[in-house]
């Protein structure tokens, strides 16, 4: 049975912790979590029960079904040989246009959102003009794209004409043998077209296409004028060429995506006339039909409208002119004054909050069934779920007043009772941020969802003022405007509204694994334990580092190799993808494109860039450790170290315990703390400042590890923290390593609050908090003295696991009776048994963080 | 005939709808799989042939 935490003396008093529903006592300890799900209607737990979830494992779909669909991939490639000489643009419009018209479409039982990215529910769609690569890894498998034949010709086709093919030739083989590996590097992304994007929801609810199909046939017919206009000139008209063809592109993409909604209209009327015999669905069917036919084209009036455009300028989006991960958008503000004419004053599609509550469940579970035909590598980075999906909530208004309304306290309520990984919320902490909705927040995260994570307003606030002083063409965010922000991905925050909305990864994004880098840093570059290959500079042997300051320039100098690697790949993608990669529809969403003419990926008014740097915590303990040991106190010399390291600590047990118990960051530990935050500050920030990307903006660090700590750190040597080789790294870009912080909640607080946050993009701290605190009457006060603290620390993030190992420990012996534990892996939630064991011991290992008498009194609590 | 517009899958195309074309329909079709019913609605005209051709009554 649950058991309730002990009693804690604290200022003079005995303080007793019962549960705050006295009920759960008598609830397993070992199943709490599947007694926790609530789905507001009859509807929402049929749509849960059947959810056609596209969870991977280990790189493998977890549901056997999942196959990998050909219609994407055929009508594109059938476009494409069509269109041979016609402007790229035109063709990238053609190619949407052929799917969108030719596709199958699919309306499930009981759904009432609309659309889907393959041609049956149970498939995932293909990119081969992305990577012809990883439609031959799907080939290879039982998930392989039918008829195999056409598959292979698609694939043959695109080997000649995807992004790998025009970007590798700007790279010399033996970088591209060393990105490859995917040790010190993240594979270029050119190779596999991963990319995310906010897209600019704001103008198709507000405007509605047919209006976007207008502005840019009155762009068309002024630049037609002019080019026709005494007296020509070459200087002021021969741009125009390129932007005519951008609004004839984006025109013919709108145009598909209207007919392709009115087919999904068409399907509704069809089923609710043919097929359903029961009245109320039928009606119900009838009103999807009138929506589909009415949204996207015009203004959205109404919450379901909205919620409906939304979804099909996502799937657009995200799904079938491209592939891009996430589900970026500020939710709450997006949708409020749809909630508001729909909840409050019933002007429009009139629903009670327990409606819209129903309707943000019955979102959840619509991106519960979207799957993305990624490669392996990125199957497996995200494990336990379909793909990343995050949308923000809360924080502040561009005027300063509270970002939190009653659409966020649905969409948080929905999150609740429905119980699903994804989508992930991040909520933005302001302390103007009201209490009613901190405490739907805390629930959501008591209950152990793993999120809402939480990241500072004002932080992400100012981060995009920051950037808007380099904007290109003078337009960055206004200080009004960097209020409206999101995370683009896991954690990195990037402008949502009409315009200036990041839209391609190459803008941000790709990645360095901090702890292979300091293992190679200790080996002259040479990555002895996983490829067996020169994989950086020559930066001289372990011995060679005769001083701690010797040791830090060295990996001061494979870090600037890597990320100045990885920032020129990330570029020369982006200058393919603007020549090869157009993106019509979305171009014709943003305002900016629009006036301007111009293709999405060029367009870059607001620069967001960044690189993410993994694994820093194990890179940054082993700095430590060495200082202490050998540099310091000189109780090992760098040939012990070397052999020890060379024999992954065999027969070196004892020294190995003394590099482990060295000072660890995430104590309040001066000595670690200080090597730690310069690390953070004078390499891993400094050096990436001095690298400008596309957008003409420095770079910064935005410290992540979506599955990358289990799965990079399999390719990681032995490192000087103690560490063997092959386990797995920190996970979090400013986590404490797993089980390393042993000095309580608030000592973590002070030391990741050493590094300068505004040195960094972003960075990302796993807590894992006591589960029978939360769970007390006491656990809303702590909790919100933790995160005020926090808040007052001036820390960029957090986020919690709220979940006793007893009950991890039972669905590790019974997975099928455990499916709805949930656990936060990093910027992500995973289905706990969707994990592979090695995973799942990860999250176990992580410090269970209790609170003591000294905590809470830092914190400042009255209880 | 086996043709698509005997089909009971078949659905001519309204007249008014934006991707109308001569002979242009939808077929739509209803599957059942053990997480439940859908349907699935294909572009065909309505002189082509496919082996999952059901007569009208």
């Amino acid at each position: 049975m649950a058991t309730e935490a002990k009693p804690l003396e604290y200022k003079g008093k005995v303080i007793e912790f019962p549960f705050e529903n006295p009920d759960e006592s008598n609830l397993p300890l070992e199943s709490l979590h599947e007694n926790l799900a609530k789905p507001s209607t009859g509807r929402t737990k049929r749509l849960k029960a059947r959810c056609r979830w596209k969870h991977t494992s280990a790189g493998e779909f977890v549901d056997d079904s999942v196959r990998a669909g050909i219609e994407r991939m055929r009508y594109i490639t059938e476009s494409y040989r069509e269109s041979e000489g016609r402007p790229e643009v035109i063709r990238r419009a053609l190619g949407l246009a052929n799917i969108l018209e030719k596709n199958t479409v699919i309306l499930q039982e009981d759904e009432f959102i609309l659309g889907f990215n393959a041609e049956r529910p149970n498939y995932v769609p293909m990119y081969p003009e992305l990577s012809p690569y990883t439609v031959l890894d799907y080939m290879q498998g039982k998930y392989a794209p039918q008829p195999a034949s056409e598959a292979q010709e698609i694939v043959q086709y695109w080997s000649k004409h995807s992004l790998l093919t025009h970007a590798a030739p700007y790279f010399t083989q033996d970088e591209m043998d060393r990105m490859n590996q995917v040790s010190t590097m993240s594979a270029p992304p050119f190779a596999s077209g991963f990319s995310s994007m906010i897209p600019p929801y704001e103008t198709v609810l507000e405007d509605g296409l047919l209006k976007r199909i207008q502005l840019a046939e009155e762009h068309l017919r002024e630049a037609k004028e002019k080019m026709a206009a005494p007296y020509w000139n070459a200087g002021e008209r021969l741009e125009l060429i390129a932007k005519i063809d951008v609004w004839q592109a984006m025109i013919i993409a709108d145009k598909a995506v209207i007919s392709w909604a009115r087919r999904h209209a068409r399907l509704c009327k069809i089923v609710a006339e043919n097929f359903e015999s029961n009245p109320k669905r039928q009606e119900e069917l009838l009103e999807m039909a009138e929506i589909s036919h009415r949204i996207p084209a015009e203004p959205c009036k109404g919450l379901k409208d909205a919620m409906q455009a939304k979804w099909y300028a996502f799937l657009i989006c995200h799904a079938i002119e491209r592939y891009a991960s996430g589900y970026a958008q500020k939710e709450d503000k997006l949708l409020w004054p749809y909630y508001k004419a729909s909840v409050i004053d019933k002007t429009s599609q009139p629903m009670t909050h327990g409606d819209a509550v129903e309707l943000f469940e019955i979102e959840r579970l619509k991106v519960s069934e979207h799957g993305a035909g990624k490669g392996r590598l990125y199957r497996e980075t995200f494990p336990g779920a379909n793909d990343l999906f995050i949308l923000a909530v809360g924080g502040l208004n561009r005027d300063g007043s509270d970002g939190c309304n009653d659409c966020t306290d649905a969409i948080l309520e929905a999150a609740r009772n429905i119980r699903t990984t994804e989508p992930s919320i991040v909520f933005r902490w302001s302390p103007k941020g009201r209490l009613k909705t901190k405490r739907l927040v805390f629930e959501c995260i008591r209950d152990g969802l793993g999120f809402p994570s939480i990241k500072h307003d004002a932080i992400g606030t100012a981060q995009m003022i920051y950037f808007s002083q380099f904007s290109k063409n003078g337009n960055g965010a206004t200080l009004e405007e960097a209020h409206d922000w999101c995370n683009v991905l896991c954690m990195s925050p990037g402008l949502v509204g009409r315009r200036k909305t990041q839209k391609t990864r190459s803008e941000g994004g790709n990645s360095v694994f901090m702890a292979k880098i300091f293992e190679v840093t200790l080996n002259n570059g040479f990555d002895w334990s996983y490829s067996d290959m020169q994989i950086g500079p020559e930066t001289g042997d372990i011995e060679d580092l005769k001083t701690f300051e010797d040791l830090w320039e060295a990996y001061r100098k494979q870090y600037q190799y890597c990320v100045n690697m990885v920032s020129s790949a990330k570029d020369v993608s982006r200058y393919f993808e603007i020549r090869y990669l157009q993106m019509p529809f979305v171009s014709s969403i943003d305002d900016g494109c629009m006036e301007l003419g111009m293709d999405a990926n060029e367009l870059s008014e607001q620069p967001n860039p960044w690189i993410n740097p993994i694994t820093t915590v194990v890179a940054a303990n082993s700095m430590v450790a060495m200082k202490k040991l050998i540099y310091d106190d000189k109780k090992y010399t760098l040939t012990q170290l070397k052999n020890a390291l060379f024999n992954n600590w065999e027969g070196y047990e004892e020294m190995r315990k003394d590099f482990l118990n060295a000072p660890k960051f995430g104590n309040d530990d001066e000595y670690a703390d200080q090597i730690v935050k310069r690390f953070y500050e004078d390499i891993i920030s400094d050096e990436l400042r001095k690298i400008y990307n596309y957008s003409g903006a420095p770079q910064l660090p935005s410290g992540q590890a979506v599955g990358m700590s289990i799965e990079a750190g399999s390719r990681v040597g032995p490192t000087p923290d103690g560490r063997f080789g092959g386990q797995a790294c920190d996970d979090g870009g400013i986590s404490p390593h797993l089980g390393t912080d042993k000095k309580g909640p608030t000592a973590v607080l002070r030391s990741v609050s050493q590094v300068n946050a505004a040195t960094q993009k972003a960075n990302l701290l796993n807590q894992r908090l006591s589960q029978p605190i939360m769970r007390s009457k006491h656990g809303f006060k702590i909790w919100l003295a933790y995160m005020n603290t926090w808040h007052d620390l001036n820390i960029d993030h957090v986020q919690f696991n709220v979940v006793s190992t007893e009950e991890m420990r039972a669905a590790q012996k019974e997975p099928e009776k455990h499916q709805d534990l949930i656990v936060r892996v990093a910027g992500y939630s995973a289905r706990f048994v969707d994990l592979t064991t090695y995973g799942q011991e990860t999250i176990i290992r992580r410090s269970e963080q209790d609170y003591s008498a000294e905590d809470l009194e830092y914190l400042g609590v009255e209880l | 005939m086996i043709i698509c517009s005997n089909c009971q899958s078949f659905f001519e195309l309204p007249k008014d709808a934006d991707d109308y074309a001569e002979g242009k329909g939808d077929c739509v079709r209803e599957e059942k799989d053990e997480k439940g019913k859908f349907w699935l609605s294909k572009s065909t005209q309505e002189n082509s042939t496919c082996s999952l051709f059901k007569a009208k009554h």
